[in-house]
């Protein structure tokens, strides 16, 4: 058996772990940028006459009628506290897949003998007991079904956020009344294309012959069939792949025109990029930039450009990388616009260790290696961006969008820690 | 350094060796014996991902002997067991008590709902 352990939501569960005045009050987690809403509590999700997609400075004035405490996101409290409940997790099985910030399946291989209803529930209160953080508790013989197992737990109430799926009649029962757009890896086109030929439940699909699923949905198709039929085919990845592709972009805290502050921005940017492929110890072979007015603006005029560069060597150096987007910058500028938001992306990444050299390579790599790795260790010991390339500039509050309402950093910083009177 | 042609001693210029080691010297006796040095977590914390650190910044709970400034580190998966000092939350707000007899009970306090139970309480000598 697997379960899927996941954190409700989880970044205003963090949010209230360390403020019990707002338990059980609406709490929303604001997008970087404070652009938008990316995280609401139940009791946020309630209030449904706010429509939470929208641009906060639209519903503003609604949130704080109704209430609704606002944060700026604070990721490192958040990573910080994912961490601890990842942790938490190897206490009950030694096979844990993090599957995102908030969610990770528990391999239970072995566990047959247990009451799994209760084993759940142990693992929910633990985690809550340990760490604040409340969760919920899905567990099926196969992940796709762990994950639609952890749909039921949170919805009825009277499952107390742990539901099992531990019978064949129970998984019928189950797939019966699901609906096949809401099985985890069906997407819009696939629900559409199964619409058509008539299949609205999961059940429905379970029954179809797998030559058809094969035929019509390829091997992914086959492998949710197999699961859904109680098979399990996808294995637990406990090593995450590293990722395919890091990139940034935030508003600036005001509209900028000059370009100096934009290349600050910028260079700020790369240098957060550079270092998560650092410490994934990776490469990359492709860099793009890109710039933009803001389109929720009547007023100003519009433009938007971008530019990708391969570069000579794959690199993950923040200096190169700065220095190219530098170059992309100068091309794609145009002065006369009133600029939103610059953004960075770095693509084709590939192990540090397959990295060539070339002809013309220049014998200071090791040494700009060596300097990276400085770089690196400063600033985990002494907070993020204390030692920064001089192209980044000292300027920050002239760009940055001041995250107003970001809460302390709890649990990563003394000056930061809670303090009760 | 090497004799010039007029005679004089030029001395090499001094150059930054950094990350290069020069061992003279007898080596050290202690090698085999380097343990890491004494690291407080060790000591005061069992559970790493269930420990949170809060400062205490007033007076308040000096019955308690806990004073102005105080570290507190708060294990929250440690029982709440009769007599703990415990961080709680009384009408929203965190406060700091020992736990009664009965968890929830009367005996001068109102209901509270526990946070941590407080392992240790780091005060400041004066």
């Amino acid at each position: 058996m697997i379960a899927l352990v996941d954190c409700n939501s989880f970044y205003a569960s963090c949010e209230q772990v360390f403020r019990p005045d707002l338990w059980g009050k609406p709490v929303v987690v604001l997008s970087n940028n404070d652009g938008c809403i990316i995280a609401a509590n139940r009791e946020a999700k309630a209030l449904t006459d706010i429509a939470m997609f929208e641009p906060v400075f639209k519903i503003k004035k609604q949130l704080i009628a109704h209430n609704v405490t606002l944060f700026s996101s604070n990721y490192t409290l958040y990573g910080e506290l994912s961490q601890r409940v990842m942790n938490t997790l190897y206490l009950f099985s030694p096979r844990v897949e993090v599957y995102s910030i908030d969610e990770s399946f528990v391999d239970l291989h072995g566990f047959g003998h247990k009451n799994l209803k209760h084993y759940g529930n142990f693992i929910k209160e633990t985690i809550f007991r340990n760490t604040g953080i409340p969760t919920g508790v899905g567990i099926a013989p196969t992940k796709v079904l762990a994950k639609l197992a952890n749909k039921i737990a949170k919805k009825g109430p009277e499952h107390d956020h742990v539901f099992v799926i531990d019978s064949d009649a129970k998984r019928i029962e189950i797939l019966k009344t699901t609906e096949i757009k809401s099985i985890w890896g069906i997407g819009r086109q696939q629900t559409k294309k199964l619409k058509e030929v008539g299949i609205h439940t999961a059940y429905q699909f379970t029954e179809m012959p797998l030559a058809w699923v094969r035929k019509e949905m390829t091997v992914v198709g086959e492998r949710l069939w197999r699961e859904l039929r109680g098979e399990p085919c996808m294995d637990m990845i406990e090593i995450p792949k590293p990722k395919k592709g890091i990139g940034t972009a935030k508003s600036f805290g005001r509209k900028l025109e000059r370009l100096d502050l934009i290349e600050e921005a910028c260079a700020y940017y790369i240098s957060e990029v550079a270092e998560v492929l650092r410490a994934q110890k990776s490469c990359a072979m492709y860099l793009q930039v890109f710039l933009n007015t803001s389109s929720f603006s009547v007023n100003d005029k519009q433009y938007r450009n971008k530019q990708t560069v391969t570069l000579a060597i794959p690199t993950n150096n923040t200096f190169t990388l700065v220095t190219e987007a530098r170059k992309i910058l100068k091309a794609i500028y145009k002065p006369g616009y009133r600029y939103k938001k610059v953004g960075v992306n770095l693509t084709g990444i590939i192990p540090e260790a397959y990295v060539q050299g070339n002809l013309f390579e220049s014998p200071k790599t090791e040494k700009h290696k060596e300097l990276m790795q400085l770089f690196d260790t400063l600033n985990y010991k002494y907070g993020k961006g204390k030692v920064f390339s001089g192209l980044t500039g000292t300027r920050m509050k002239e760009w940055e969008l001041v995250k107003a309402d970001r809460s302390p950093r709890f649990t990563t910083q003394w000056s930061e820690i809670l303090e009760v009177k | 350094m090497k004799l010039s042609k007029v005679g004089k001693l030029s001395r090499k210029q001094h150059r930054h060796t950094a990350g290069v080691s020069v061992q003279t010297g007898f080596p050290s006796p202690a090698t085999h014996y380097l343990e890491p040095t004494i690291d407080l977590h060790q000591e005061l914390i069992t559970n790493a991902d269930a420990t949170f650190f809060v400062r205490v910044s007033s007076n308040e709970y000096a019955h308690l002997k806990i004073y102005n400034e105080a570290v507190l580190i708060i294990d929250r998966s440690t029982p709440a067991l009769k007599g703990k000092l415990a961080l709680v939350i009384i009408d929203g707000e965190f406060s700091i008590i020992k736990v009664p007899v009965s968890q929830g009970g009367s005996e001068a306090h109102k209901t509270f709902t526990l946070w941590g139970v407080i392992n240790y309480v780091i005060n400041k000598a004066i």
